[in-house]
């Protein structure tokens, strides 16, 4: 493995659950603002505006629903609590094991939805955020 | 009843009033004594065996005043207990402990640092933490911490909304920030955080 | 009055004692150069333990002392051309006000030329500490800082990406390394 600028590989394979970077499942987020309460250090910024979705049935009612426009991570500030994760009730962000992101910036470290969204390649995105081994089974003591 | 307890029982013999509580908790026996009688309790404890002293600090009870507490111990740790003091808000001022426990003096020093708690007969009540210059009582729970206040919460905005509501219905208030401490509603959103630029 | 004149216990607890620590040395090879970073690793707090993580074995090319970044230069191959040092500043951790004077006179005593690289949450603006009364928001508010590193703490690697993030100037140009 080869990073993209040719510095060789960068050591032990960790695991896809690694508190590397936090990806974004952007058409799962609902903008419910609930990861941006959530979060300790106040990193996380969320726009939105509401649109009217016309009845699809004649006869039916019109359908308001929130369109996702600002979605981004100050991983300057991040502290990796995975509060944001944990708290998402559509599993709209993720782990990633990805941690190699340093930028010479302090500005460039907010990554934005388009960045967020990127880091989705690299765990196994098809499965949820939060899976888990099945407890062991109670001995019976 | 340990001998530590025992021994403060006895000293307040006469003045049971002074003996405010004392409460075993988990195993650990807490004596909340009159402001008055610190001294007093100190000297009865490491008379009774509780030589070792473990650490001394505050905390804030905000209208109640502060509570100060020293936690000590028989030095083979067999019996061990919390004592408690609350001060009154205004002027908060106690006996230094150093006239039993002379280690106590760096923790009063913190204490005095972080509370403005005024320890009598501790002469050297000098900064021991802080950077020069620095200017108030940082651990009393008034003290406001100046990065919440200039940052707007990005929680303020609702489902839908791009900017922070200007308008006068209640606005959601970041868990943990006391209230008073933001901005009033008056005021211009968005305005300010290095944050909030990219 | 000495120490062992009042009996005290030793500092290091029975441990065998080190030697203050030596900066860590790393060949970077670049197309027509050999770049010799002295990395000085200021450990604050909890991060400077990834960074010791990395110099001793978990960055297996930083813990091996040489990084050829000839790689990324398809078909070229060159001998590792003239050598040219860099001192490097790792601040990992926690700076508080009270200790920001030391950062500064730390980076003031190294010699040109110098970079500096800012090691996770913490020295990159606060990190979890953003709202406290006494740590610095950022160690960049005192010295000049060349990569910032995310993570609280950034893993081991993330050190040899910062590497990379911070030569990569001298890869692209074949530059000359500017105090």
């Amino acid at each position: 493995m080869t990073r993209p600028d040719g510095v060789p590989a960068q050591g032990p394979v960790v695991s896809p659950r690694v508190h590397g970077v936090i990806a974004l499942v952007e058409e799962n987020c609902t903008s419910c603002m609930l990861c941006a309460r959530e979060c300790p250090d106040w990193c996380l910024y969320i726009e939105s505006h509401t649109e009217t979705v016309p009845a699809t049935t004649p006869g039916g009612r019109d359908r308001s629903t929130h369109v996702l426009d600002r979605f981004a991570i100050d991983f300057s500030l991040c502290m990796y609590c995975g509060i944001c994760i944990e708290v998402c009730p559509f599993d709209a962000l993720h782990w990633s094991p990805e941690s190699d992101y340093s930028e010479g910036s302090l500005l460039d470290l907010t990554h934005e939805r388009t960045r967020l969204s990127g880091w989705r390649a690299t765990p196994a995105a098809d499965g949820p955020s939060d899976v888990r081994e099945p407890p062991d089974p109670v001995s019976g003591s | 009843m340990s001998a530590l307890v025992r021994a403060v029982r006895e000293v307040f013999a006469d003045d049971v009033d002074d003996l405010l509580d004392v409460a075993t908790d988990f195993g650990s026996t807490t004596i909340h004594v009159d402001s008055g009688r610190w001294t007093d309790s100190l000297e009865a404890l490491a008379a009774a065996g509780a030589t070792y002293f473990d650490f001394l600090t505050a905390y804030d009870e905000l209208e109640n005043g502060f509570c100060v507490i020293a936690h000590l111990s028989t030095p083979d740790a067999s019996d061990h207990v919390l004592l408690r003091t609350l001060l009154a808000r205004d002027l908060p001022a106690i006996a230094t402990a150093t006239s039993v426990y002379r280690g106590a003096a760096w923790h009063e020093r913190e204490t005095h640092e972080m509370f403005g708690i005024d320890f009598i007969g501790n002469d050297h009540l000098e900064p021991l933490l802080l950077p020069d210059g620095f200017s108030g009582t940082p651990l009393r729970k008034d003290f406001v911490l100046a990065s919440r206040v200039v940052k707007d919460w990005p929680g303020a905005k609702e489902p839908g909304e791009s900017q922070e509501p200007t308008t006068s219905r209640r606005r959601n208030l970041p868990p943990g920030v006391p209230q008073g401490w933001l901005r009033e509603e008056s005021t211009p959103p968005n305005a300010g955080s290095r944050h909030d630029k990219a | 009055m000495t120490r062992e004149s009042l009996d005290l216990p030793s500092p290091t607890f029975g441990l065998p004692v080190r030697p203050a620590p030596s900066p860590t040395r790393v060949e970077w090879r670049s197309q027509d150069r050999t770049f010799v970073l002295s990395v000085v690793n200021f450990g604050l707090a909890c991060c400077s333990v990834e960074f010791l993580a990395a110099v001793q074995g978990r960055a297996e090319a930083m813990a091996a002392g040489t990084i050829d970044a000839r790689a990324r230069h398809a078909g070229v191959v060159t001998d590792d051309g003239p050598r040219t040092s860099i001192e490097v500043l790792v601040i990992s951790g926690t700076c508080t006000d009270a200790l920001a004077p030391a950062v500064k006179v730390l980076y003031d005593q190294m010699p040109e030329p110098k970079r500096v690289v800012s090691f996770g949450a913490c020295s990159n603006t606060g990190g979890p500490y953003w709202d406290s009364y006494s740590v610095t928001k950022g160690i960049d508010q005192m010295i000049p800082v060349d990569v910032y590193v995310p993570g609280c703490p950034p893993r081991p690697e993330a050190l040899l990406g910062a590497l990379g993030e911070l030569m990569r100037d001298h890869d692209d140009q074949r530059g000359s390394v500017t105090p």
